[in-house]
């Protein structure tokens, strides 16, 4: 980790090209990493950002360019290569096995320590215990990955990047999953991997932190670099500039909205359009929950305050103790019902729950109200003329890019399959959309896109909530803000209380709540 | 190369035939051996069909070589007992139906893996076989308009294939053409997904699992007819072989996702093995050895194809 320094750049790659068919999706990229830097690659999705981990993890090989490691042009001919190299990747979707605990995970495709022909392990708890000791103090250990927090989890991972000597570590959206704290606590660790000389290569979409946290940054733009510097010398508007191609009119996050104009439709319909009385969380306390016509209400809190369960509570998926109402008529059954109704739902994580990777694009924005589509109405056979008029319109509204809409929606990039996820419900009457995570993991355009079309439900009189972790979106969007500990609705803060600092406070429990004062928490606990 | 690679099992099947056919020209290469070997694939392509709908779901049925052997020792039982032939079939076709809803019922409510549930249930199905046969074959007592069900020809074209011909367009246009069907691919694809967009995914998988097994009934049914008896394990080929046409079949074309033409082109590879071997007076033994290696062969090359994609 000390000889790189000195003679430039630790790691050089230039010109890098790769081409899927007729698809460029790297087009002369580079990327130059210095030791011991965070670093932060930045680009809509598509740009070609996992291309370029990809070719740096060894899965793909680079149809041109070069890779120059401490000088020395090298080749990576797979994933041991890129191993051996000190390189250590930690995907989006996280890759540990649910049933083993952060030792065993640690361990997975290692070399384990034995003792005769059986583990040891003594020895193989002791080594990840002295990474965890340094990284991250109060990981538990021997608990299976499944009953560990996605916080926790990143941090597992990263105990397993270093469980041998790692000259590079890269980060593909991090805290895309992590509240506000876990995301913090991460960051730390990102600082101190750099401090003892590992490179960090990080990617987000959260502007903010990548200006918070990064020494350096890249832009990739149709696979190809298109700006790269220091980032003290560069702002986010800069970098939302080189992202999008110059024009900023595609803002990153929406400018803060007026919230002293009344949303449209909300004075002439005062009542609750939907509302739920409940018995939730760990402690079965009381929540109640009064959505008015035309308003947006943002549901904030840790991971594992219970947001999406309470989401799929109200969307009738899991079984609610108490009553859920719209318009005054009680709601039984489940998710078919609400949709009758007029509620929508769009997922936390779209590709375990959002969609069906073995039907086509089309025919998943036609799953969730298939009768609609029929070409003689009492006979259930689809229209495939009416299937595609309906995926037309909605790619148009929603600016969906995908070569066909008749292939699978693996096809489509992050931010087109949230699109997907979100635009089966357009073309009906919503009356009241619960939305989990609405743009995670999505970049600036298709973010843009996606907070107006959720402002213009709203603004045609449906009740919208939405859970979030993304603390700008929450403040851009949302009219109120239920904040959540354990279950718990703390804090409700809307008009002139609702500031960035008043939901930070609350969601760690410094808030004064109405309910007494709310108890300390200590710092390092995550809610399982 | 790309041919190859899209339609390499239907490639495959002319391949096969045009081989028996150079080999043996005036036995295998005729008109009414081609006809003949429809006739053969008849009952195992229903029973294959009815383990597609399962498969779709990403889910085995292992119990329907049982269902088979039970239409047909409760359809000779049932005619002992002096019903007449409309009651006997439909009483025998709701006994299948019953027994899918059942295996099915335990997969989608109780969350039993499926190969574990049917393969459980299956051994019960074929116990309370044997307890009603007394282990002997059954064969007194079968009306003659029975057995003209699995037999004979209308028209020139046997009449297993009749059968064949319309379970095949039902159940293609009931998979491929109604929302039922896409709702089949959808559960099978992410059942998490097609739950939470308000899909009635167990009453789905049931109405699945019974549709198998009311096939697997229906074939039993044939086959009493076309033998003029029916044994307790009488049905006891047809698991895996119905699981190599659906498996073959999910290579023959390029979503590599189960489906009924699929299926018949994996059925009637299978046949057309089978029937030129014997012509060739190959030994029964050589033969299983060549269909697992074929289907074996087929798999491998839908694999390797792939990597190029």
């Amino acid at each position: 980790m000390t000889e790189a320094s000195g003679t430039g750049p630790f790691l050089a790659l230039s010109g890098l090209i790769r081409h899927f068919g007729a698809t460029k999706a790297l087009d002369g990229a580079d990327l130059v990493i210095e030791a011991g830097s965070v670093h932060a690659l930045v680009g809509e999705n598509g740009a070609g950002k996992s291309t370029l981990i990809k070719t740096l993890s060894g899965l793909y090989q680079p149809g041109g360019g070069s890779i120059r490691l401490d000088g020395a042009d090298i080749a990576i001919d797979g994933p041991k290569a890129a191993e051996a190299l000190g390189f250590r990747f930690i995907h989006q979707e996280l890759n540990l096995v649910p049933h083993f605990d952060a030792v065993g995970n640690a361990w997975i495709g290692r070399r384990h320590p034995r003792r005769g022909p059986f583990l040891d392990h003594r020895a193989m708890r002791r080594r990840v215990a002295e990474i965890a000791a340094r990284i991250a103090p109060d990981l538990p250990l021997d608990r299976p990955a499944i009953r560990l927090t996605p916080g926790q989890r990143q941090m597992a991972e990263i105990v397993r990047a270093l469980i041998e000597p790692a000259r590079l570590v890269v980060m593909d959206e991090p805290t895309s999953s992590l509240s506000e704290g876990e995301a913090e606590r991460l960051h730390k660790v990102v600082r101190r991997l750099a401090e003892e000389g590992t490179a960090v290569l990080f990617i987000s979409h959260r502007l903010d932190e990548v200006l918070e946290l990064c020494g350096s940054y890249t832009v990739l733009r149709n696979g190809r670099t298109v700006g790269a510097g220091p980032i003290a010398g560069i702002d986010r508007a800069g970098l939302v500039a080189l992202m999008s191609g110059g024009a900023s009119d595609h803002a990153a996050v929406d400018p803060m909205r007026d919230r002293s104009a009344p949303p449209a439709g909300r004075s002439e319909r005062p009542g609750a359009l939907f509302s739920a009385d409940l018995a939730f969380g760990p402690a079965n306390a009381r929540f109640t929950l009064e959505a008015r016509p035309g308003e947006i209400i943002g549901l904030y809190g840790l991971v594992g305050s219970g947001r999406s369960s309470l989401l799929k509570i109200l969307w009738g998926a899991s079984v609610a103790r108490g009553t859920i109402t719209i318009a005054g008529r009680k709601l039984v059954g489940g998710p078919a019902d609400r949709i009758r109704k007029g509620i929508a739902y769009v997922p936390e994580d779209r590709r375990r729950e959002g969609f069906a990777a073995t039907l086509s694009i089309e025919d998943n924005l036609a799953l969730a109200h298939l009768a609609d589509f029929r070409a003689v109405a009492a006979v259930p056979i689809s229209s495939r003329g009416k299937i595609r008029q309906f995926a037309a319109g909605v790619g148009a509204r929603l600016r969906l890019v995908a070569a066909r809409l008749d292939r699978s929606p693996m096809t489509l990039s992050g931010g087109n399959q949230q699109k997907l996820v979100f635009g089966r419900w357009l073309g009906r009457t919503i009356r009241v959309l619960l939305v989990d995570e609405p743009t995670r993991g999505v970049d600036v355009g298709a973010k843009a896109e996606i907070h107006a079309e959720m402002r213009r439900i709203a603004a045609e009189s449906a009740s919208v909530i939405m859970a979030t972790s993304d603390i700008e979106e929450l403040l851009a969007l949302s009219d109120r803000v239920l904040v959540l500990q354990t279950g718990r609705l703390i804090a409700e803060l809307g008009g002139t209380t609702l500031t960035r600092s008043a939901v930070v406070a609350a969601a760690f429990g410094h808030a004064p709540s109405p309910s007494g004062p709310a108890v300390p928490r200590p710092s390092e606990e995550f809610i399982a | 190369m790309i041919l190859l690679r899209r339609y390499g099992t239907l490639l495959a099947l002319a391949l096969i035939i045009v081989i028996f056919a150079i080999a043996s020209p005036h036995a295998f290469g005729t008109v009414a051996n081609l006809v003949n070997i429809t006739q053969q694939m008849a009952l195992l392509a229903i029973v294959a069909i009815g383990a597609t709908l399962v498969m779709v779901l990403g889910e085995f049925d292992l119990s329907v070589s049982s269902v088979v052997s039970w239409a047909g020792i409760a359809s000779v039982a049932l005619f002992g007992t002096g019903l007449g032939l409309p009651a006997v079939i439909a009483l025998v076709l709701v006994s299948s139906l019953l027994m899918g809803s059942i295996s099915g019922f335990l997969v989608a409510r109780f969350s039993v893996p499926s190969f574990i549930a049917t393969l459980a249930f299956g051994t019960v199905i074929g116990g309370f076989t044997f307890w009603v046969s007394n282990g002997a074959t059954l064969f007194s007592g079968i009306p003659p308009a029975f057995r003209d069900l699995g037999r004979g020809m209308i028209l020139g074209i046997p009449v297993p294939t009749l059968w064949l011909a319309g379970v095949a367009v039902i159940f293609w246009l009931l998979l491929d053409q109604t929302e039922f069907g896409r709702r089949l691919y959808a559960i099978g694809g992410n059942r998490e997904a097609a739950r939470l967009v308000g899909l009635p995914v167990r009453r789905d998988m049931v109405v699945a699992f019974a549709l198998c097994a009311g096939l697997s009934g229906l074939a039993g049914l044939l086959l009493t007819a076309r033998l003029g008896s029916a044994h307790p394990t009488g049905g006891g080929g047809y698991l895996l072989q119905a699981y190599a046409a659906v498996f073959l079949g999910m290579t023959a074309f390029r979503e590599g996702e189960p489906s009924i033409p699929g299926t018949l082109v994996g059925a009637a590879i299978i046949a057309v093995i089978s029937n030129g071997l014997t012509i060739l007076g190959v030994p029964s033994f050589l033969q299983d050895v060549m269909t697992g290696a074929i289907i074996l062969a087929a798999v491998l090359i839908r694999h390797f194809g792939r990597d190029g994609d």
